[in-house]
């Protein structure tokens, strides 16, 4: 929401005409909002292997693992002997809770589904990236004109007051 | 005077930051609604694909329980709809804080003001 308020301020307002104090507002807004977003990517990216791994485990099943024994994991330190009694179709968890038994082939399929989703949304998020640094450059770069033209009257000032005081004397 | 006025500016600050505490509290709130209802979507979207011959589980506890599909379907319809009524009920107390900061920021300013030209008088009285 944030993030559509000042996408919104950039294109009405003109970032030069802002004071000091605003364009801190909004460095900071946007540095904020830049966080986010790489926190976001880095989910995201966690998500994108984790499909990735199940997609390869999907592969590793073939229909004559029928009867073949593997160690079930009971917790992550105990483990049982078992044999595979369907190896045809795996149950997947597709969220909240819910879990779909699925064919080799389909789950194979929900797996590239969802790896490219999350792969779409990180595009997104690095192209929504870049669009807000190169913003934020803007703001820094126009801040530095401003604190050098703040220095700069300062000096002006002091200059003035030197030259009258020089004056008087 | 200034001390008078210092002592309000101080707890109008206060108030100030209180009030985006509770704002930023709202805001994740209204986050982990929109990322409920998103999950909730994508498992419709998949429970839309389930074929016939396809057996759909809940997770209840550490087991798996086998589902009727419309019974999933009805469910996840109805966690959506709950969850959109309280992302709109979020959604307005989010715009009230932000009228709400709006005009504490406008109280501050002032005070602020006054603060500062209470103390330029006091420092020409000097």
């Amino acid at each position: 929401m944030s993030a559509k308020d000042s996408h919104e301020g950039m294109q009405e307002i003109d970032i030069t005409k802002l004071t000091l104090q605003q364009l801190s507002q909004l460095k900071q807004r946007l540095e904020q909002e830049l966080q986010m977003y790489q926190s976001s990517l880095q989910s995201l990216k966690v998500a994108q292997t984790r499909y990735l791994n199940s997609k390869e485990s999907i592969e590793k099943i073939s229909p004559d693992c029928k009867g073949k024994e593997i160690l079930v994991p009971l917790t992550g330190s105990i483990y049982v002997p078992g044999k595979v009694a369907d190896a045809d179709s795996v149950i997947i968890d597709i969220g909240t809770g819910y879990y779909v038994q699925k064919d080799l082939d389909s789950a194979k399929d929900y797996m590239k589904r969802r790896v490219a989703f999350v792969t779409e949304q990180m595009e997104k998020i690095q192209a929504m990236g870049q669009e807000k640094g190169c913003i934020r450059d803007a703001v820094m770069e126009v801040m530095e004109g401003k604190i050098q033209q703040e220095i700069g009257l300062q000096k002006a000032a002091l200059a003035r007051a030197a030259g009258a005081t020089a004056g008087k004397s | 005077m200034a001390e008078e006025l210092h002592k309000k500016l101080q707890q109008e600050v206060e108030n100030f930051q209180a009030l985006q505490k509770q704002y930023q509290k709202t805001l994740s709130v209204r986050q982990q609604l929109g990322g409920q209802l998103f999950e909730n979507e994508t498992v419709k979207t998949e429970l839309d694909l389930v074929k016939k011959d396809q057996e759909v589980y809940k997770l209840i506890g550490p087991v798996l329980i086998k589902q009727d599909i419309e019974e999933a379907l009805q469910n996840v319809n109805k966690r959506m709809d709950y969850i959109k009524g309280e992302l709109k009920r979020v959604d307005d107390t989010i715009t009230d804080m932000e009228k709400k900061q709006d005009s504490q920021r406008d109280v501050l300013n002032k005070l602020q003001q006054q603060y500062q030209k209470a103390q330029l008088v006091a420092a020409t009285k000097n």
